[in-house]
């Protein structure tokens, strides 16, 4: 029983770490990035890559990994999303063609990846740091589950307080609720939009190394189900909510972990998706989010 | 000619199969709604016609159709339980209805075969039936895009509103939207069984979306054409690229990114831009002068 | 009808009798457009409720409304960019077959007449994109009238046109009336509505403030001073 919940609480906090990006972007610059999973992905095999040949600690791995995260972020929002909010003749076909597009740059590190490694999984074998396991009260827990729970609760409780106090965070949500009158007031939209790209990207980098050594290996289609997943966690929480998100990502890892307890494992899944129609059905504002107002 | 034909019958076939696919995802796209249900539909007709040809030995015809009658039901309901949803929202649901249908083929036990699928659903399909399949699909969609029921489409995707202002019934061309893409996926799932003998749930899985969506962002959403010329590219370009060896993958994924960002028309909507364009020219050389003074210039902002 | 707290349109009753061409006239945001979306169904209504006929049509959706022989412009111009100027103008003709319908000719001469009604002769096979906004919205009242509507409803219609095509919509808009067709027409221009209307409604604030003969409405006081202002006062 508590052996569960240490798991349902390490799974929830890779949710949040992934979710947190995806989340942080969609809320303020109000793009559902598809290749979130991707860059997630890209930015633990350029790690594991490097370290195959360079023996790192997992500290410059992190480093890595939140930098290639953050780098691809930036790139995908200046090549592919800027070019299609700029040609998009309303805001609901400019969504769509974010989606598209997303899924669309999506299949170029994916292809790398899958091509390099054969599509076969990748870890970090050639990493020096090791991952250790202490027994406490009949309860197993790692070093690894430790610092992922760690860093989520940080992490999501730091972006928080960040959006909420600080001048850039203020600027931010100020996008997020009023595109118009934020430009009017001199917030630099560019500019902010390509800082949360990367922010969001390192922090995919930085979740996707985490992971990886928390799962020994991960394989380069990893990043799609963690992706639907998120999507199950930002929709739970609301759209636009950082509360909302760090606590979808654990509701939705303690229900999974029931199910996976209580069934054959093979209705895992079922979970995420069940999550995504219900909300999307029943309470579209999810737990914390502000209805839309949309006007004509 | 038969020889070519012989060596590439799998691939013949998968274009054809691969074409009713991406109907299914670009009739829906073509009413205005952004449903991927036609997927899950792919899967339920490919599982019902495995199980009424491999359990009750149907004949092909008849596990095909039980597939789509199923599979149009199911979408018909889906489609009053989204009705309130829009735009991503509605991708989204959708795209969770899809992988749904493949948690529920992992589970259904016997019926389904589990994890590992269904085998040995022999049926006499034929490439001929596929053919004539598509053609009829085919000549159908293009008449939909025709004539007054392609201005009514056109008007229900482009503005809803206006639609209801002309005395579209705006609600019953979206459900249609979704039960006309349950059958076509339901008629490519069942076919494509028949054909192979075999599924199994990875097979409906987000990549089998990301492939229908990469043939119409390609080819182009706006007719059948375009989701012929997106089928037709992915199914040989594998092929053509072996040259480049072992990159071809990543070719193949610049290509999308590059028509999703820059060619949101597809193919298909760069060569009728090229068209339009160029008969405007013949028009404006070959007409009178007064044909030209009430255009003006084309007013920048709209006044208030 | 009511946006959450804004009251759009408030404690308004208004009477259209056949044959006659009704304006509508105030400030921007009085609740014009609101008026004409509760009449056509775009819009719940609060409360109230309306008649055709002598039937109650409340509840009924907008395009079941539509096809009872009503017809609506926008106030923006909304032209599906796909098609022809030819083809626009047809989407309106094919589609009502409900009943209120006086005749129903062949589509093909229909739609010649629309658009040669409108002043649109040779430009059939544009695309909107290719035409001068004051072209762009002749095509949405060609494809209003193409149906050969009992009823319609007209948006700032002249709006972004200059003084002569305001005058051939109006004559335009006359000669329809000649023929039996009842209008409700939203403008600004007051003269234009004077010259046009058989009867005029003023709103502010989502009140009718006068209604009557286009003469007598714009002469009172709280007509003038919610909308028509100085200019006006002096011109009469
Ligand atoms: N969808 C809406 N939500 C909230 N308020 C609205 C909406 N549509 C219109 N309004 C408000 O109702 C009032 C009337 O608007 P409208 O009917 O468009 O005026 P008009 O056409 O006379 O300029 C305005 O105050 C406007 O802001
Ligand atoms: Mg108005």
């Amino acid at each position: 029983m508590l052996q569960d919940l240490i798991n349902a609480l390490s799974l929830g906090s890779i949710y949040l770490l992934f979710a947190l990006g995806m989340s942080l972007v969609w809320g303020t610059v109000g793009i559902l990035n598809f290749a979130h999973g991707a860059i997630f992905m890209f930015a633990a095999f350029v790690s594991s890559v490097i370290t195959d040949q360079v023996r790192l600690p997992l500290p410059a791995l992190i480093v890595i990994g939140a930098a290639v995260g953050a780098l691809l972020s930036v790139a995908v929002q200046l090549l592919a999303f800027q070019p299609i909010m700029r040609r998009a003749k309303d805001h609901r076909s400019g969504e769509m063609q974010i989606l598209i597009g997303g899924i669309g740059v999506a299949a170029i590190p994916l292809a790398i990846a899958e091509e390099v490694t054969g599509s076969n999984p990748f870890g970090f074998a050639g990493s020096s740091y090791v991952t250790s396991t202490f027994s406490l009260l009949g309860v197993r827990v790692t070093s690894t589950q430790l610092m992922v729970v760690a860093a989520a609760l940080v992490i999501g409780i730091g972006v928080i307080v960040w959006l909420r106090f600080s001048r850039s965070g203020l600027a931010l949500r100020s996008i997020g609720v009023d595109p118009e009158t934020a430009s009017l007031m001199g917030v630099n939209r560019r500019v902010l939009s390509l800082s949360t790209m990367a922010v969001a990207g390192g922090l995919a980098g930085l979740a996707g190394v985490l992971l990886t050594y928390n799962l020994g290996a991960i394989t380069p289609e990893s990043g799609d189900v963690l992706l639907i997943k998120a999507f199950a966690a930002v929709i739970l929480g609301g759209v636009g909510s950082m509360a909302g998100v760090i606590v979808g990502a654990y509701v939705l890892a303690v229900a999974e972990t029931i199910v996976l307890t209580q069934t054959s494992g093979l209705w895992v899944d079922a979970v995420s998706f069940g999550f995504i129609f219900a909300v999307l059905l029943f309470k579209s504002e999810g737990l914390f989010g502000r209805r839309e107002v949309r006007r004509t | 000619m038969i020889a070519w034909y012989d060596t590439n019958i799998i691939l013949i076939q998968s274009t054809f199969v691969g074409l009713l696919m991406a109907l299914s995802l670009q009739v829906p796209i073509r009413f205005g709604v952004f449903s991927f249900a036609g997927i899950g539909c792919y899967g339920i007709g490919a599982y019902v016609a495995a199980i009424m040809t491999i359990r009750y030995e149907w004949p092909a015809a008849a596990a095909i159709g039980a597939g789509m009658l199923i599979a149009g039901v199911v979408g018909y309901l889906l489609a009053l339980t989204v009705r309130r949803l829009g735009g991503l929202y509605l991708g989204m649901a959708t795209i969770a209805f899809d992988l749904i249908v493949g948690v529920l083929a992992v589970n259904g036990g016997d019926l389904t075969g589990g994890p590992s699928g269904l085998f040995g659903a022999l049926a006499d399909v034929t490439t001929l039936h596929l053919v004539l399949i598509s053609a009829v699909v085919i000549g159908l969609l293009a008449y939909s895009e025709r004539g007054a029921i392609g201005r009514r489409v056109e008007a229900v995707r482009e503005d809803p509103e206006l639609a209801a202002s002309m005395g579209i019934d705006v609600r019953r061309h979206r459900q249609a939207a979704f039960v006309i893409s349950a059958l076509l996926g339901a008629c490519a799932g069942g076919l494509n069984v028949l054909l192979r003998t075999t599924i199994a749930p990875t097979d409906i899985g987000f990549s089998l979306v990301v492939l229908a969506l990469t043939m119409i962002i390609v080819g182009g959403s706006r007719s059948w054409a375009g989701a012929l010329i997106g089928a037709m590219i992915f199914t040989w370009l594998p092929g053509f690229l072996e040259f480049s060896g072992q990159w071809q993958k990543v070719i193949y994924g610049v290509i999308v990114a590059l028509a999703a960002i820059w060619v949101p028309g597809g193919l298909l909507g760069m060569m009728t831009d090229a068209y339009r364009s160029w008969q405007r020219s013949r028009r404006d050389a070959g007409s009178g002068d007064g044909d030209r003074t009430p255009l003006g210039s084309r007013a920048e902002g709209t006044p208030a | 009808m009511h946006f959450g707290g804004v009251k759009a349109v408030d404690g308004l009753s208004i009477d259209l009798t056949e044959g006659s061409i009704f304006g509508v006239l105030g400030p921007n945001g009085s609740g014009k457009s609101t008026l004409l979306a509760a009449l056509t169904r775009f819009v719940d209504l609060t409360a109230g409720s309306l008649h055709l006929d002598g039937e109650e049509y409340h509840r009924i959706p907008a395009a079941t409304f539509a096809r009872r022989g009503v017809a609506r412009t926008f106030q923006t111009v909304r032209l599906l960019p796909g098609l022809t100027v030819e083809e626009n103008v047809r989407l309106g003709a094919d589609r009502i077959r409900g009943r209120g319908i006086r005749e129903r000719g062949k589509g093909d001469d229909d739609v010649a007449e629309a658009i040669g009604r409108t002043g649109l002769r040779g430009l059939e096979r544009h695309r909107p994109g290719e035409l001068s906004y004051g072209a762009q919205r002749r095509v949405e009242i060609a494809r209003a009238i193409v149906a050969k509507p009992r009823l319609l409803l007209l948006d700032e219609p002249t709006a972004g046109m200059n003084q002569s095509e305001r005058q051939e919509i109006s004559a335009l808009l006359r000669e329809l009336r000649e023929e039996g067709l009842t209008q409700v027409l939203v403008e600004h221009d007051v003269q234009m509505m004077v010259d046009t209307c058989d009867h005029l409604f003023a709103m502010n604030f989502g009140k009718l403030i006068a209604d009557g003969v286009p003469a007598s409405v714009v002469r009172e006081p709280a007509v003038r001073e919610a909308y028509l202002g100085k200019r006006w006062s002096e011109h009469v």
